[in-house]
């Protein structure tokens, strides 16, 4: 009995779970685990893409990954159609690790920009940058409307849906550091250094014990700049082996864009751990703005750098939020923003490559049994989702749209009330377009992935998790 | 989760009085079915996380009259209520935060809705209910230090781990009325009608109002008359109050097992569970008395 030999489980060599999918092969990797590109063998959803994220085991022999439960658990309350929707959780009991099943998402933030960089050589259209900040906010706004703080916003965690029903929409993905932060039982620095470190916010980089939504903020104002600029804004040399979130070098190059912070701007900066206690270096420098616009090509008085200079606010109680990004001027003006990120309207779209799959990649962890007579049998999350892939597909044809035509029909949402949520109802929707229940209900979707994204050099730019610690 | 209204908990964990009934009287039955069919009920969880159940018997199994005998529903639901005060204790030994012991009694509550105490013995769980409320409430304590303080073997919190999630279908985020007490004790202005669902509100009004019976603090119905002037109940007074009595009759039916009843249970239980070490756990417990405290001493502190 001890020895998982467990009677009455199937003896196959791949757990009962996985035997409903057909695997493909490896397509991410990151500090949690693998990601995996499936297609569904079952004839209702024959052929339909599914990510599988593996979870590595927790390291330190503490039980279940919290890393994993923390995405399940949110991911369990929240449905939104810039969010992406869990489909299936899957337990392997012979190891305890999970298997999160997400649809597929063929694009990704850090993709794209990577792909007009390299191989374009030209800006992402303005339209289809428009649309995917405006979808980003759209679903950061429901998230921090209901507490939660994502606190992980980078390129690669923001996936762009391909070919299919809900083409070009954006998904906010990995939960993995995401927290509620109503009422926190501790200080949220006791969690750990948060978020990539070019993406990192001032008041966290200078050691702050307390933040708020507002470091979500920061970062959408990073990625909104790499989308014009097609490179990372504030590109700092990670110093690792650090237990704090303090970087000099991340903080040097927000100040040589962005100028000195001062109390008079920012009163709380005084109060900060790392501003009291460096004063040689971070208090010392002196630094000559060159202007926020000149690095990022815009006119200072356009409603863009309005925009984004709001939200690259150093003050966090200043800073703009989500809500009221999505009323910003940039989102009235056109280009408006549509439900198709690629449909612009324009001839000549660009062609995004797809997802590289690494079909050599092992499914390592499956050859073992699973046993069958659980209550749930690892479906555990599929009971309230059943037929959440009922509908026929739709032509997945690409028919071109004119700007800001919803492709969509217009269909009620899942189980929950979105409208009563702060901003969700039509005040936000520019255009008038039924973006925010516009998605058929059946796609949700997303896989997870986080690429070692390549870092400048040797300090590179690994994500922080590894560091996390609890309690 | 802020949201009350659109959280797991209000659309699947929410249940009337004769749903509860019907769950506990079918786990019951599906552990009697076992006892009937293995001989046993224990739903063993191995050290890698699986589950394996009781063989069936074989034909020389034994005679009937040896058989152990299983626990009815009531039987059952006392020895829940006195690993609930467990839990309370043990949180409380720990000093954690109200949220964290609600937390853990909410996934004990849920998990038994599944499982019969027959299958898992309730004192397991509840330390791995204990365990979990602290990863998920953001105050992780390690297993090792929980099993420490209490004197367990936390191994076996790991153990359970997996299968409490599974059985709380990964719902793992659960609301307590903490936060609306703390609400109406400070009479705080605009106390949040549409964040707060009916259900904790009334059930901080309801614990609100027996404690200002026992202290007479104010004179509660004009207190609730205000506060459904104030805040635009959809609620009548007596609407109010007629749900308010719901729950204190549902508080006074509220039984605790005596510290005889609750041996004689645990013996059950455990001869259940596996009838063929109940020998050998008869003398463990024996031996174990020394080490930690047991027997009569287990007998719940709570009123």
């Amino acid at each position: 009995m001890g020895d998982g030999s467990g009677r009455g489980s199937g003896k196959s060599s791949k757990p009962e779970w996985l035997q409903q999918y057909d695997l493909l092969g490896k397509i991410g990797e990151g500090t949690y685990g693998l990601v995996f590109l499936a297609r569904i063998k079952s004839n209702a959803n024959r052929g339909k893409s599914i990510a599988i994220k593996k979870f590595k085991l927790s390291k330190d022999g503490d039980g279940v990954s919290p890393t994993a439960i923390r995405e399940i658990m949110l991911l369990r309350e929240i449905s939104h159609e810039n969010v992406v929707l869990l489909v299936n959780v899957h337990i392997n009991l012979v190891d305890m690790s999970l298997y999160l099943a997400f649809d597929y998402a063929e694009h990704d933030l850090y993709e794209i920009i990577r792909h007009h960089r390299d191989k374009v050589n030209q800006p992402i259209n303005q339209y289809t940058v428009k649309s995917l900040l405006w979808q980003l906010l759209n679903g950061l706004n429901y998230l921090h409307s209901n507490w939660i703080m994502h606190r992980d916003l980078k390129p690669s965690n923001i996936l762009v849906m391909g070919d299919g029903d809900e083409q070009g929409v954006v998904k906010i993905a990995d939960f993995g550091l995401a927290r509620i932060y109503q009422a926190p039982l501790k200080p949220l620095s006791d969690n750990g250094v948060v978020v990539t470190i070019w993406y990192r916010s001032p008041e966290l980089l200078l050691g702050t014990k307390h933040y708020t939504s507002a470091v979500d903020m920061w970062a959408v104002g990073c990625i909104f700049a790499e989308l014009l600029t097609l490179k990372p804004l504030f590109q700092g040399a990670e110093v690792k082996a650090t237990q704090n979130p303090f970087q000099l070098d991340q903080l040097d190059k927000i100040f040589k864009v962005l100028g000195h912070p001062t109390p008079e701007k920012w009163p709380t900066l005084v109060n900060l751990p790392h501003w009291q206690s460096d004063v040689q270096h971070i208090q010392g420098r002196k630094y000559e703005s060159p202007g926020l616009y000149n690095v990022v090509h815009l006119s200072p008085k356009s409603p863009a750098y309005d925009l984004l200079s709001k939200m690259l606010e150093f003050d966090p109680r200043k800073r703009i939020t989500a809500a009221q990004a999505l009323e910003h001027e940039y989102f009235r003006v056109e280009p408006l923003p549509g439900i198709n990120v690629f449909a612009t309207g324009q001839p000549g779209a660009v062609n995004y490559p797809t997802r590289p799959v690494d079909t050599t990649a092992d499914f390592e962890g499956t050859t073992l049994l699973q046993p069958s007579q659980l209550v749930n049998s690892g479906n555990a999350v599929a009971n309230n989702m059943a037929g959440s892939h009922g509908m026929a597909n739709r032509s997945a044809s690409r028919p071109m749209h004119m700007v800001g035509m919803p492709r969509m029909p217009t269909q009620a949402m899942g189980p929950y009330n979105m409208a009563s949520q702060a901003g969700m109802g039509g005040g936000t929707n520019p255009g008038g377009l039924p973006l925010q229940r516009g998605v058929a209900p059946q796609s949700h979707q997303q896989q997870q992935l986080r690429r070692k994204d390549p870092g400048p050099g040797p300090t590179g730019y690994n994500p922080p998790q590894q560091k996390r610690r609890y309690g | 989760m802020a949201d009350f209204q659109t959280s797991s908990h209000r659309a699947r964990w929410i249940f009337t009085p004769q749903e509860l009934v019907e769950k506990y009287k079918e786990a019951n039955q599906r552990a009697i079915e076992a006892l009937d069919k293995f001989g046993a009920t224990r739903v063993e969880v191995d050290i890698d996380g699986t589950l394996t159940y009781p063989e069936p018997l074989s034909g020389t199994g034994g005679d009937k009259h040896s058989r152990a005998k299983p626990l009815n529903v009531d039987e059952e639901k006392l020895l829940r209520v006195f690993y609930e005060y467990k839990i309370q204790d043990a949180c409380q030994a720990f000093d954690f935060p109200h949220k964290i012991q609600a937390t853990a009694l909410m996934y004990f509550k849920r998990f038994y809705l599944q499982w019969s105490v027959m299958q898992h013995y309730p004192k397991n769980i509840m330390l791995t209910c204990i365990y979990a409320a602290c990863k998920i409430e953001e105050n992780h304590v390690s297993a090792e230090e929980l099993g420490k303080g209490i004197s367990q073997d936390h191994q076996m919190i790991l153990n359970n781990e997996m299968i409490v999630y599974q059985s709380l279908d990964f719902d793992l985020i659960v609301y307590a009325p903490y936060r609306s007490v703390e609400g109406f004790v400070n009479d705080m202005e605009d106390f949040c009608q549409a964040e707060n669902g009916l259900q904790m509100f009334q059930l901080a009004l309801a614990a609100l109002r027996r404690s200002n019976n026992a202290h007479g603090v104010l004179d509660f119905e004009s207190y609730l008359s205000s506060v459904i002037a104030r805040q635009n109940f959809l609620h009548t007074l007596s609407e109010l109050l007629e749900s308010l009595d719901a729950i204190d009759v549902w508080i006074e039916k509220h039984y605790i097992p005596t510290a005889d009843e609750l041996k004689r249970i645990d013996r059950k239980v455990k001869s259940c569970l596996d009838p063929s070490s109940h020998d050998k756990s008869k003398k463990r417990e024996k031996k174990s008395k020394h080490k930690s405290k047991r027997g009569s001493e287990e007998a719940p502190s709570g009123g």
